[in-house]
Order: C-alpha cells, then sequence, then structure tokens
C-alpha cells in the first residue's frame, strides 16, 4: 500500500502557525495545573478504598452510609469525601483525605463500615468485598513526590545529555524543549479529565518521554544525514526535506502506536485507564510536537546563530 | 547455503530455542488444571514457582505494606526520669517527624537544643554528653530495626505464606509483600501487633480507691459532645457535665472496675493528662482496660458494653521473652469449656521466676497482659511449678492461632506504624490479568493486520518479528525470575505497538532506496545500514527512560521498567537481526526482481 509516499509539504511554511497553538496548549495547560492538579494518595497522603457490592449502588447511599463512622467510639463524618464509581456502577471507590491523629487501619475500619451498614447489597464473603485499599502516610507521601519529581528531571538531564553527545547542543535544546511541551501539555489534558495523579501516570509520563524522543531522533538523524549534502544553507528546505522523508514512518508507527493503547483504554480495564489514558495523549502530542517543536525550533536557532 | 547465513540461522534458533525454554514452565504451569496442581509435590510445585513469571501483587491480590518503627515511642521508651516537659517535647518532636522528611536523629538534636532539654538527665545510662547519647540511640535504633524484621520474617513464616518479600528501606522501615492472601485485615494485625505479653500484680482495692480519689482532684473532664451521651442525659437528671469527674465514669461489676466503651476515649484523654502521669509514676502505678467488653443492660433497658478496668503495678513481673512455646488450644473445663485459649509455656528461668512470683503473691491477683490489654486477672491460689499459663478470654480459634504464633515469634521492641500499604483484593487482580491478556491479543492481531495490510508479505515478516519480541521478552522475564505487574502488561502491549517502529523504519528506507532505483538486494543492504543508526539513537533514549524509572521506582513500576528495557533490546534483536535474516535468506537463493513490500 502506497502511504504518504514522495510528499512535499511545506511544513516550515506552517511554523508560525504551529508555535502560536503550542503557545496557546501550554499556557492554557500551565493555567489548569496552577488551578488544581489533582494529585493522588501516592503524593498527598491518604486513604483510597475500594469496594464492590453485589448489586447497583448508588453514590448517596454511600455517601448518607459514611455520613457516621464510628471509630474507637469517635465519630467521623466522611460524607464530604471523593466518592466514585470504579468502572461498573457495583464498583465504588473512595478517597480520604488523610487526617491529623488517623486511627490506625482507618481504611479497614471504612470497609467494614461500608460492609456493615449496606450489607444487604454487599456480598457474602467479605474478602470479595474489598478491591483494593491504599494508605500513605502524608510523609511517605511527599517523599513520593519528591522521588518522582527527581525522576522526570534526572531523565531529562540524561536524555539532553545523550543527544548533545550523539548529535549537537542545537539538536538537545529543541528535543528538550519538545519533551517539555508534551509533559506540560498532557499533564494538562490529563487534569482536566478529572484522572488523578499516581505513580502509574509517572511510569507513563516518563514513557511519552521515551516514545516522543524517540519520533524526534528519527527525524532529527534525517536532518543531520540531509545537512551532510546540503549544508546549513536553505536550512528550512532541508528540514522540510527530512519530515517529507520520515512522514510515513512517522504516522506509520504512531498509528499502530494508538491502536494497541486504543485496545488497552477500551479492554485493559478501569486499573490501567489512567495510564492508557495519558499515553493516548501523549503519543499525539509527541508526533505533532517532533515536527513542529523539535525541528521548527532547530529552524529557528539556526537562523538566528547565523 | 553458504555458512554466513547458516551460522546466523544458528545463532537466531538457539535464541529461539532458549526463549521458549525458558517460557515452558510457566506455559506448563498456567495450563495446569487445579487437579493436577494440587497433587504435585512439595518440590514440583516449588520448581513450577520458581521457573514461571512471577505475577505481581496487583496481579495475583495481596498486601504490600511499609512498615515503620515508631522511633519517637523507642526515643520514649529508653528515657528515664521523664517528667512533663520531656513528655511535652517528645509529642512536640513526633508531631513535627510526621509532617517532615528529614531524618529523626536531626530532628531530635535540633528540638532538643530548641526545647532547652538536657539530655542526659533523661539517658544518663546511654552515655554523658548529647553526642555520645545521639550516637548511642541511633545505634539502638539500628539494633530494633534489626529486631522487627527478624521478628516479622518469623511471624510471616509460620503464618504460612507462600514466598513473602521482606526487606529493610532506609533506616527505619521494613516493607513486607505478601502474595495470594485472602484476609489482609489478619495479616494486617499478625505483622503490626507488638505482641508483648507482661505479667502485672494487681493492686490492691485499698490503693485503687486511693488513687483515684487523687485522680479526681486534679483531673478536668471534658464534656463530651456525642450524641448518645447528651440524649442520655435528657433522660436522666445529672446536673451538667462539668461537674463530672474520673470516679464518675466507673461502675464495679463483680468486684472489678469498669468504664461504658462510650467513655474509653475521654477516659484515655483522662489517663494522658500530664497531672494524671504524675501521680501514676509516683505511685508506680498503672491503669489498664480489658481486651474484651461485657454488655450490661443500663438502667434506660437498652444494652451497654463496658470494659474492665484494671490497677496493676507499673513493673512488669515477667515478659513474653521467657516464652518457650505458644499453642492455640480448646480449654477443656471450666466456664471456658471449649472456647480457643493459648497455652504458653515458659523456658527453665522463666519457670523459676514464676514460681518465685506466684509463691510471693499467695491470695494477689495477676494481669495476663498482652499489648497493653489485660486479658484475665486470676487470683494466684498456690505457687505454681513448671512454668505454664493460659491466655483465656479470646473471640475466635484465629486469633487465638495468631496471638499463638506472635507469642512463639516473639515481641516487637518498638511500636510499628503502617507509613504505605496497598492491597489488592484477588477479584481485581484476576480481572486485571484477563482484561491485559484481551488487550493483548486484540492488539497483537490488529498490529499484525496492519502490517500485512500496509506491507504484504514484508508485513508478514514484520509480524513474525513481533510474535518473535513477545515470545522473548516473556523468556527473558522468566529467565530474570522478573515479577510481571500490571503496568507490565501494558508495558507488553506496549512494546508489540513499538517494536514496529523499527521494523517500519527499515522498511521505509527499503522502499526509498527501491525509488531511488536501486536492486532488490542493494535496497535491502542500504536500507538497513541507514536505518540502524536511527534505530539505535531512538532507543536507547526510551532506555534511559526505561533506566531511570527502574531506578527510583517500587514495585509496580519497577516491573514496568524492566518490562520496557528489555522490550527494547528484544525487539531490536528481532527487528535488525531476525526479520534481516529472512529478507538475506530468500534473496539469496533466488533473483528476486521485486519485493513486495
Amino acid at each position: 500500500m502506497k502511504f504518504m509516499e514522495n510528499t512535499k509539504i511545506n511544513f516550515m511554511a506552517y511554523k508560525s502557525f504551529g508555535f502560536a497553538i503550542s503557545s496557546i496548549l501550554a499556557v492554557g495547560s500551565i493555567i489548569v495545573l496552577l488551578t488544581g492538579i489533582n494529585l493522588g494518595i501516592d503524593f498527598k497522603g491518604g486513604t483510597a478504598v475500594g469496594v464492590s457490592f453485589s448489586e447497583e449502588i448508588s453514590i448517596q447511599e454511600v455517601r448518607a452510609s459514611l455520613k457516621n463512622v464510628s471509630v474507637e467510639n469517635k465519630i467521623y463524618d466522611l460524607s464530604g469525601e471523593e466518592i466514585k464509581y470504579f468502572g461498573e456502577k457495583n464498583d465504588i471507590m473512595i478517597k480520604i483525605k488523610s487526617l491529623d491523629n488517623q486511627p490506625e487501619n482507618f481504611g479497614q475500619i471504612v470497609i467494614n463500615h461500608l460492609y456493615d451498614s449496606l450489607n444487604e447489597k454487599a456480598p457474602k464473603d467479605k474478602n470479595e468485598f474489598i478491591l483494593s485499599l491504599g494508605s500513605v502516610s502524608p510523609k511517605v507521601g511527599s517523599e513520593l513526590s519528591g522521588k518522582a519529581l527527581w525522576s522526570v528531571i534526572s531523565a531529562l538531564v540524561l536524555i539532553l545529555f545523550y543527544i548533545s553527545v550523539r548529535f549537537e547542543f542545537k539538536f538537545a535544546l529543541g528535543a528538550i524543549l519538545a519533551l517539555i511541551h508534551d509533559v506540560v501539555i498532557t499533564l494538562g489534558v490529563f487534569s482536566l479529565t478529572g484522572y488523578e495523579i499516581t505513580l502509574s501516570t509517572v511510569a507513563a509520563f516518563l514513557t511519552i518521554v521515551g516514545y516522543s524522543l524517540n519520533d524526534t531522533i528519527v527525524i532529527l538523524d534525517r536532518i543531520r544525514e540531509n545537512m551532510k549534502s546540503s549544508g546549513t544553507v536553505m536550512f528550512e528546505a532541508t528540514i522540510n526535506k527530512s519530515i517529507n522523508q520520515s512522514l510515513s514512518r512517522t504516522l506509520i508507527t504512531s498509528l499502530t502506536t494508538l491502536l494497541v493503547i486504543m485496545v488497552l483504554l477500551i479492554y485493559g480495564g478501569e486499573v490501567i485507564r489512567p495510564f492508557s489514558f495519558t499515553m493516548l495523549v501523549g503519543v499525539i502530542i509527541g508526533t505533532y510536537s517532533s515536527i513542529y517543536i523539535a525541528s521548527a525550533l532547530l529552524a529557528y536557532i539556526y537562523q538566528n546563530s547565523k | 547455503m553458504n555458512s554466513a547465513i547458516r551460522n546466523r540461522l544458528l545463532l537466531i534458533l538457539f535464541i529461539f530455542g532458549l526463549g521458549v525454554y525458558a517460557l515452558l514452565p510457566s506455559l506448563r504451569f498456567a495450563l495446569m488444571s487445579e487437579d493436577v496442581k494440587s497433587n504435585l509435590t512439595e518440590e514440583q510445585l516449588n520448581y513450577f514457582e520458581t521457573k514461571s513469571i512471577k505475577q505481581g501483587l496487583d496481579l495475583k491480590g495481596g498486601i504490600y505494606i511499609v512498615l515503620e518503627v515508631d522511633l519517637p515511642q523507642l526515643v520514649d521508651n529508653l528515657a528515664k526520669n521523664k517528667d512533663k516537659k520531656f513528655n511535652e517535647f517528645v509529642d512536640d518532636l513526633r508531631d513535627d517527624y510526621n509532617d517532615s522528611t528529614l531524618d529523626f536523629f536531626t530532628m531530635f538534636e535540633e528540638e532538643a537544643n530548641n526545647k532547652d532539654i538536657k539530655l542526659p538527665r533523661y539517658f544518663i545510662s546511654y552515655g554523658k554528653t548529647k553526642e555520645q547519647i545521639i550516637s548511642e540511640l541511633s545505634l539502638q535504633s539500628e539494633d530494633s530495626i534489626k529486631r522487627v524484621i527478624e521478628i516479622i520474617q518469623n511471624r510471616v513464616d509460620q503464618f504460612g505464606v507462600a514466598e513473602p518479600t521482606i526487606q529493610k528501606q532506609g533506616n527505619n522501615r521494613v516493607i513486607v509483600e505478601l502474595a495470594g492472601i485472602k484476609d489482609p485485615e489478619r495479616a494486617r494485625d499478625l505483622l503490626q501487633s507488638t505482641a508483648l505479653l507482661e505479667l502485672m500484680i494487681v493492686k490492691s482495692i485499698e490503693s485503687t480507691t486511693s488513687i483515684i480519689r487523687q485522680i479526681d482532684n486534679v483531673a478536668t473532664v471534658s464534656v463530651k459532645e456525642d450524641k448518645k451521651e447528651s440524649i442520655n442525659e435528657l433522660f436522666t437528671d445529672e446536673e451538667t457535665s462539668g461537674n463530672l469527674t474520673f470516679s464518675s465514669k466507673l461502675i464495679s461489676i463483680g468486684g472489678d472496675l469498669a468504664v461504658s466503651a462510650d467513655d474509653l476515649t475521654s477516659l484515655k484523654e483522662i489517663l494522658d493528662q500530664n497531672e494524671v502521669k504524675q501521680i501514676l509514676e509516683a505511685t508506680n502505678s498503672l491503669i489498664l482496660t480489658s481486651n474484651s467488653s461485657i454488655s450490661l443492660v443500663n438502667e434506660l433497658g437498652s444494652e451497654e458494653e463496658f470494659y474492665r478496668l484494671y490497677h496493676l503495678f507499673d513493673n512488669a513481673e515477667l515478659t513474653g521473652g521467657v516464652i518457650d512455646d505458644a499453642q492455640m488450644r480448646l480449654s477443656q473445663s471450666g466456664v471456658t469449656a471449649g472456647q480457643a485459649v493459648v497455652q504458653v509455656e515458659m523456658n527453665s528461668e522463666g519457670s523459676r521466676e514464676w514460681a518465685r512470683i506466684t509463691g510471693a503473691n499467695i491470695n494477689n491477683r495477676i494481669a495476663i497482659v498482652l499489648d497493653r490489654k489485660v486479658h484475665m486477672a486470676p487470683v494466684i491460689r498456690s505457687q505454681i511449678f513448671g512454668g505454664g499459663t493460659v491466655i483465656e478470654g479470646l473471640d475466635s480459634i484465629e486469633e487465638a492461632e495468631d496471638i499463638a504464633i506472635v507469642l512463639r515469634a516473639g515481641a516487637l521492641p518498638v511500636p510499628v506504624n503502617i507509613a504505605e500499604e496497598r492491597t489488592v483484593g484477588a477479584s481485581l487482580g484476576a480481572d486485571s490479568v484477563s482484561q491485559g491478556t484481551l488487550s493483548m491479543i486484540i492488539g497483537l492481531l490488529l498490529v499484525v493486520i496492519f502490517l500485512v495490510l500496509f506491507y504484504r508479505l514484508s508485513g508478514l515478516v514484520a509480524s513474525f518479528s513481533v510474535l518473535w519480541t513477545l515470545i522473548l521478552l516473556l523468556g527473558v522475564l522468566a529467565l530474570l525470575e522478573a515479577t510481571l505487574t500490571l503496568p507490565g502488561i501494558a508495558g507488553l502491549i506496549l512494546t508489540v505497538g513499538m517494536s514496529v517502529d523499527a521494523n517500519v523504519i527499515i522498511f521505509e528506507r527499503i522502499k526509498e532506496e527501491l525509488r531511488n532505483g536501486k536492486s532488490v538486494r542493494s535496497a535491502i543492504d542500504s536500507g538497513y545500514e541507514r536505518a540502524i543508526t536511527t534505530i539505535v539513537d531512538a532507543n536507547l533514549t526510551t532506555g534511559i527512560a526505561a533506566a531511570v524509572l527502574y531506578q527510583y521506582g517500587s514495585g509496580p513500576i519497577k516491573g514496568f521498567a524492566t518490562v520496557l528495557f528489555w522490550g527494547i533490546v528484544v525487539s531490536m534483536f528481532t527487528a535488525i537481526i531476525v526479520t534481516r535474516f529472512v529478507f538475506d535468506f530468500t534473496t539469496s537463493s533466488r533473483n528476486i526482481e521485486k519485493l513486495s513490500i
């Protein structure tokens, strides 16, 4: 099948347009992130409890039941906490902020309370009732946040170093800016959808860093190769030629990757969904940015250094 | 076939063979029916379990717990001559430490300086200067974490969990992973209970009366906000709660003092007040409640739960350290007949002590205290030889079994708190596995269809290489004895998507060379040559991301990083070496004029 062969699209002609779109998206994302980034218990501390009822249950019912949870004869009102469905309407996920002087085994106490107070809708075997229980102390939460931040930063620095050695620093600069662009916009879209950031979404973000870089490097590689014959004269033309030459590869790879990500999103189940969604957005943005950010920035850098 | 091609074929076949060989135990084990599995010998089962790809906690269900040694409590336990100032210091230290990521002993020193705490006053047995004391205390904390790990290891071994992992994290944490646990609540209690057994003499009624009077004089009793309490007050003509005293919370049940379950919290608050603590310390007193409650019908005709209250000498006569053995058994006689109890046997030193204590305290009561809860307090009728005792008052056989386990394994030297916990129910894990497998099959099929549509016969070659990428990757995971987690499955599926990339880069290059008028043979050669640098560069950078993830991540994330990293290595092998071989092999024997690409 012939697909995007011998294209001669003048990508660089639209680069200002590309920059404008990217800037709007990036600024928008930053605003979204500043107004409220939805951190999961991994980073904020707290308790998350997942339970499975044997029949459909309404959020209101669960909320009403959480109105008074008695722990060691103290009453806690948890009806204001985040309660949502987890995939099906039988399954409920509850996220509770960490409390001062939180009683021991708070998550288990909440599970026991729900099991007792909504007993007619709960399965007979209590161990089938428990889907998942996670609790992170605020102390561990802030440690994990620090580690996550460091991991993203150190990945970026290492990659910057690698590209500088293999290519040139100018190439690396464009590539890294493209990566930051990808991560910021993906984070923004991600936060808008209301998913929360957990350890596994951080893993997805680092994969996007790797993937989007993969794309960028294929194009940069072509540019480097074409520069050998044409030098830096007509630099935009060289870039256009390189992007066109690798266009079918870029699109085919993105399509196959998107294909499997879509499969994961549809069939992969509830637990992995935020991960798959991050990848979906990241791959689309990453493909776009390798053309319009990494290459176009390179064009700017060369123009201005002349 | 020339020798160069034959050698390559042999190498490829060898690696394929190795991959399949590594995967065989996993396949056989996965396809085995439950019946056959239950008939395996221990040795066979062990073989399959170690040689198969392991499933992580998120797939198999189980609990992951990070226990943190309560360092403020440890310091508090080690201190002598504690006064009000010191108690406040420890309380503040605990609050600050829980909100900070700083090292405990750094904070300890700083806080002691700020609060002008003279450390030698409280820790004279650990050194004369501040520096000596701090270094000695931190040695003690290292020692206690070592003992905590040993004891938890013992408990888990006796509980009988397949392949538990227990490892130290940082200076004061232990990570415990128990896969396939059905009852997380029970497992958690087993890990966390301090299991401190203490035998303590109960104080006389006269001294109890006097201590209650003293507490009444100093304690401030807060007005209860509980709804239940306020309803009670509506019906009883008690005066305003401002006049409530400590003794007004107490009732008498069969000669023992008791407190209503509703008043447990306020009792704790009273006993925590500094003035009350000082009175108790000055008289070597300790007030503890019973582990189980008695229900009585109150004056309103409704049932109310009460806990017995005991006034004890704060020095334990004997502790769990002398225990030789502890077993659950069903009580044969008396009022407890048929109930589960724990029979405790002491070592020779313990037996001697026990005989001395019981001999010296005839007609006194002795309390059997486990984790600061009184299980029973019988009157000593005669001297006991032989070092045996029984713990009664347990709810169930499971509870008795677990107490026997923790008593045999020994007490934790210091309490541990749960810093992080992740429990996955078995059903959620099973769902994830089936959904992951389904996604993998569908994803693989779609990719194959896509490749064949685009590249025809060459697409078939690429599909062949993608399939082998998956098989070899699973083989590597089995060889590495790596754990497959849910993000790991996502990584596998992602590898399927991304391993196509190397093939695509190569095919597009070959097509380009063909368009430039090169012959099939030389288009293949130069296509591969030019594609290789691109592929290596692109994959190495993803490899960097994987390595960083591995370094930083815990559990599931590490699983993902492992899959991602080896996925890159394996897909480079199949794309560059295997597909190249197929092309070379088919073009070497015949002169092909048109490539199906």
